[in-house]
């Protein structure tokens, strides 16, 4: 699907991560696992460091940490908010919905609407393209998109191909309509026949978890999970990287009528090193243009990871001048996004770690 | 190995540690190698998307029985 919307622009972004520093290799080694696999692991996929959330904290807290100081920042457009849009797999509860949630606890008027997007990796330019839908065509003056994640809860400790890979984070986006912005061009895509590729197995209506204890299974590398665990078939998601990414990135810079030299950056969703670096190739973006080292600091952080990039790679040219801008998500759908964009300046705020509570 | 089938096997054993210390020809059992996992698979894929510009599954890499099986795949 291919969407144009003019007239709208990001006044300020801001992310917050989870305030403890996980290292999976020295996790692997304290419960004497292999040294060499380990250092294999790291070498070659490109992750050590994560920040993941505190016990008791979640999505909705980093994300109302993150909007609580964007829209400080931002005061003429906090004052015009009409919507809310919360993308995340991991909300608080079934129902009510995490937007309906932050709403109140922000303490928005009844008038402004609120809803979530259930995506992760993609979900930050499904959520931008939901935004800038409402501020071109949907009678708002400005949307909070707020897009983050708790994955690193979701994987089973015993699973070497999921669980080093997840940091937690949460973004606070603030699109505004402008009339004298230039258009945005997005292209959206799934292939759900191969949904399952990415999946936690139980804990929704086709198959609730029980209150009792789940079985373990192990798969032929020894990986381990219970059925409410994330599972990730890693070698099907690289193939379906490798496949939709690059097809995106050639379409959605047709649709704005770039090419590379064109482009200031290529911001990737911060999968891995190994990711990003394979498909930055393919796409024909040298390194220099194509941000990849915040999943070494961070971890993958999911939705949030789009907008972390911008803030740490690309926050001093974001606050000094527009910049243009390819972004593409992907993941659990399966599922991409791709934007061409021109933004800044911008109000771009510190990366912060949330405090835990006392 | 054939005159066709070495040069894709030694471009594969530089890509793909796990090949790397395999024995000389290509009746290496693949599960018998120490590091034949799930990160080797992902290896394999790259390769072949770098050097052939084929898309290769994992479905495809895995069911290789053999060193032979794999560089099959990439004649």
């Amino acid at each position: 699907m291919q969407t144009t919307l003019a007239q709208v622009r990001i006044a300020g972004l801001a992310v917050t991560t989870g305030p403890l520093a996980r290292d999976f290799v020295a996790e692997g080694l304290a419960a004497g696992q292999d040294a060499g696999a380990l250092e294999r692991t790291a070498r070659t996929v490109g992750l050590r460091r994560r920040l993941v959330a505190a016990p008791g904290q979640t999505a909705l807290d980093l994300c109302a940490d993150a909007a609580t100081r964007l829209l400080a920042a931002c005061p003429a457009a906090a004052a015009e908010v009409d919507a809310v849009v919360f993308v995340t797999q991991t909300p608080d509860h079934p129902q009510p919905n995490n937007a309906s949630l932050l709403h109140g606890r922000l303490g928005f008027a009844r008038a402004v609407a609120a809803y979530d997007v259930a995506l992760g990796c993609s979900g930050w330019v499904y959520g931008l393209q939901q935004a800038a839908l409402l501020c071109a065509h949907g009678g708002a003056r400005a949307v909070l998109l707020c897009a983050g994640d708790t994955l690193s809860r979701c994987t089973n400790p015993r699973d070497r191909a999921t669980d080093p890979l997840f940091g937690d984070a949460g973004s606070a986006t603030l699109v505004v309509r402008d009339p004298a912005a230039g258009p945005w061009h997005f292209v959206l895509g799934a292939d759900g026949a191969r949904a399952r590729v990415i999946e936690v197995p139980a804990g929704g209506a086709r198959s609730p978890r029980g209150d009792g204890p789940e079985p373990e299974r192990a798969d032929a590398d020894g990986n381990v999970r219970r059925p409410g665990d994330l599972h990730m078939d890693g070698a099907e998601v690289f193939n379906f990287t490798l496949r939709e990414v690059p097809a995106a990135l050639a379409e959605v810079l047709a649709l704005a009528g770039w090419a590379e030299p064109d482009v200031d950056a290529l911001v990737l969703h911060q999968a891995n090193r190994f990711v990003l670096s394979t498909v930055g190739r393919k796409c024909g973006f040298p390194a220099a243009k194509t941000p990849m080292d915040l999943v070494e600091r961070f971890g993958n952080q999911s939705s949030a990871s789009i907008p972390c990039a911008l803030v740490e790679s690309l926050g001093a040219e974001l606050r000094a001048g527009p910049r243009r801008l390819v972004a593409c998500g992907f993941g659990v759908g399966l599922s991409w996004g791709a934007v061409a964009l021109t933004s800044g300046p911008l109000t771009i705020l510190p990366t912060l770690p949330l405090t835990p509570a006392p | 190995m054939s005159p066709s089938e070495e040069p894709l096997w030694r471009a594969l054993q530089a890509d793909v540690d796990a090949l790397a210390d395999a024995p000389a020809g290509l009746d290496t059992v693949l599960a018998a190698l120490p590091r034949w996992d799930s990160l080797a698979v992902l290896l394999v894929i790259t390769h072949a998307e770098q050097a052939h510009g084929r898309a290769l599954t994992g479905a495809q890499v895995r069911a290789c029985r053999t060193a032979r099986d794999l560089v099959a795949l990439l004649s």
